[in-house]
């Protein structure tokens, strides 16, 4: 088994979730593959861990709370070594402990999550429990711009931004969609980056595929100075990546079949 | 019991720098001494009780013992999937306080009364549920529930009923308390939980023949001593300030099932809404579960 950050790069990600999509036959897999350069920038490039120990209590803290993302998530954990090239060969698999949403008995996801408007209450609440005891530790969470029509999402975004928990990056993957349909149809989100600010974040919007842009976001967001917690709007596209996938809303519920599969490896190779 | 609360509370919270109260806006009055003593270790997260539980979530992640303060309208009957997934489900150590159960809040209506909640937790795993009668059995559920160290439910019905007990409690979470054997001929006890103990204890000097077991720990509830309480009566009379579904009754009807087959009568709240506004007598007597009103319906069973 080769471990290494230097296999946190974007296509060995999508290949892994493509495997793990068809090996389970599952389904939300656009939901995942808009994740991808979100997840690889924060594992590789800002996210402090211990490569020996996904609970080192010294930690940062990596929350996804859109947990139906999970797969991008897997990817990358089984590239730092958290999982075995058999976790995504038998993923689905009766008596398996990977479930098709993020669950925090897996060592290395931190919540449960999948119910959303969880994920960014608990992560708000490890930031500011480590905001009183003062240590330097980081909390990322992210966040999916369906979820955020949850009313909890705003009750932890109002408290973080009035408790001014600067320890906070909470991304969110603005992919436009959410289960049924276009986000803009159900819940229109059209200031979401003003809406946000007017909760006392500092927000950078970027282009959630461009991963020296998220990085640089990073950077600044944890960095700076002004005692605010950070938020990155990431635009992403769901089913980035996958041609056939891109942007199209039915792939948060269809599966792989194995022509599927194979034209999706071959996409992905071109 | 309110000044038993803001006590045990400051005690437990000058012992260890870890614990958090957190309220939702809830609690006028009740946390001066504790605003006082240890101002840090007070936070009013807003009326927000699902964000709030959210982050006694986190808080307990990175080492904290958060308290969830609210009425028990709201924790646990508002925020029951934040309960169950964000805490129950890791197994995580805080303690979660409904204040007011029961018809407390006769004069606000449905929105402020609650006598669903256990019925509504019994069925989250992990989940410890104490439902104290008495100051002393407050301080001892307190107690407990901080040294669990795990979730736990703690539920507080009306406080000022007056005790029932005389000193200091020694009894671990699942005891039964037996507080009087039934002198028979035909052996038939009172098992009560919460605001209704001491209501239970006034039917007890009416019908002296009635034995009296408090149950401040819904669950789990020992079962060696259920088992004894079924041996040693021929009926059982429960009594509780929440649903005839779900609750006391209903536990111990499951319980003798398995284990007996003792006559059990379940008193409490039908299935039902309360219908007017008035004090706190008036909606006991609404619903049937007053002084008088029981009197005549054990009279009736015994």
């Amino acid at each position: 088994m080769t471990s290494s950050i230097k296999n946190l790069v974007p296509k060995k990600i999508r290949k892994n979730i493509l495997d793990m999509a068809f090996n389970g036959s599952t389904v939300h897999i656009g939901c995942a593959l808009c994740l991808v350069e979100i997840f690889c920038v924060i594992y590789r490039n800002h996210l402090r861990y211990d490569f020996g120990n996904p609970n080192d209590p010294k930690r940062d803290y990596l929350i996804l709370s859109k947990g139906h993302g999970v797969m991008a998530q897997y990817a990358c954990m089984k590239e730092l070594g958290w999982l075995k090239e058999s976790d995504l060969l038998n993923y689905f698999s009766d008596g398996t402990k990977l479930k098709g949403l993020s669950d925090s008995r897996v060592d290395g996801l931190e919540v449960t999550s999948g119910s959303l408007g969880h994920g960014l209450s608990v992560g708000v609440g490890i930031a500011f429990g480590n905001k009183i005891k003062n240590t330097d530790q980081k909390t990322f969470i992210i966040v999916g711009d369906g979820e955020l029509n949850e009313g909890s999402c705003w009750e932890a975004i109002q408290f973080a931004g009035h408790h001014a928990l600067s320890n906070i990056c909470m991304i969110i993957d603005k992919n436009n969609f959410q289960a049924m349909d276009e986000t803009s149809k159900i819940i229109n989100q059209e200031n979401l980056a003003a809406q946000i600010e007017a909760f006392n974040f500092n927000v950078f919007e970027v282009d959630g595929h461009d991963e020296n842009a998220l990085d640089d976001a990073m950077n600044n967001l944890l960095f700076h100075k002004n005692n605010k917690p950070g938020c990155i709007v990431a635009s992403t596209i769901k089913g980035k990546g996958i041609q056939f996938m891109e942007n199209k809303n039915d792939w948060h519920y269809l599966r792989l079949d194995q022509s599927l599969y194979e034209q999706a490896l071959l996409e992905l190779e071109s | 019991m309110r000044d038993t609360f803001s006590d045990k509370l400051v005690e437990i919270a000058s012992e260890d720098s870890t614990v958090m109260l957190l309220s939702g806006d809830h609690g006028y009055g009740l946390f001066n001494s504790l605003r006082e003593a240890k101002p840090a270790q007070f936070i009013n997260m807003g009326v927000a009780e699902q964000n709030m539980v959210g982050v006694a979530a986190g808080l307990s992640r990175v080492g904290f013992k958060p308290i969830v303060y609210g009425l028990s309208a709201f924790i646990p009957i508002r925020v029951l999937e934040q309960i169950k997934l964000d805490v129950c489900h890791d197994n995580l150590p805080v303690i979660f306080i409904g204040d007011g159960a029961g018809f407390v809040y006769s004069h606000l209506g449905t929105s402020h009364q609650s006598t669903e909640d256990i019925a509504a937790t019994r069925a989250i795993p992990n989940l410890i549920i104490l439902s104290p009668g008495d100051r002393f059995e407050l301080e001892r559920c307190f107690q407990l529930a901080y040294d669990s160290s795990l979730p736990v439910y703690l539920r507080l019905g009306k406080a000022d009923r007056g005790d029932i007990h005389s000193k200091d409690l020694n009894f671990d979470i699942g005891d039964l308390l037996t507080l009087k054997y039934s002198l028979g001929p035909r052996r038939v006890s009172i098992v009560a939980t919460g605001s209704m103990l001491k209501m239970a204890s006034r039917l007890c000097e009416h019908f002296p023949n009635l034995g009296l077991v408090s149950v401040p720990s819904l669950k789990p509830i020992n079962a060696n001593q259920a088992c004894k309480l079924f041996h040693d009566n021929d009926c059982l009379i429960t009594l509780e300030e929440h649903s005839i579904y779900g609750g006391l009754g209903s536990i111990f009807c499951e319980m003798s099932s398995e284990f007996s087959d003792i006559e059990i009568f379940k008193i409490g709240v039908q299935d039902r809404f309360s219908e007017h506004c008035g004090t706190y007598e008036y909606l006991l007597q609404e619903h049937k579960i007053d002084f008088k009103s029981l009197k005549n319906e054990i009279g009736k069973i015994i």
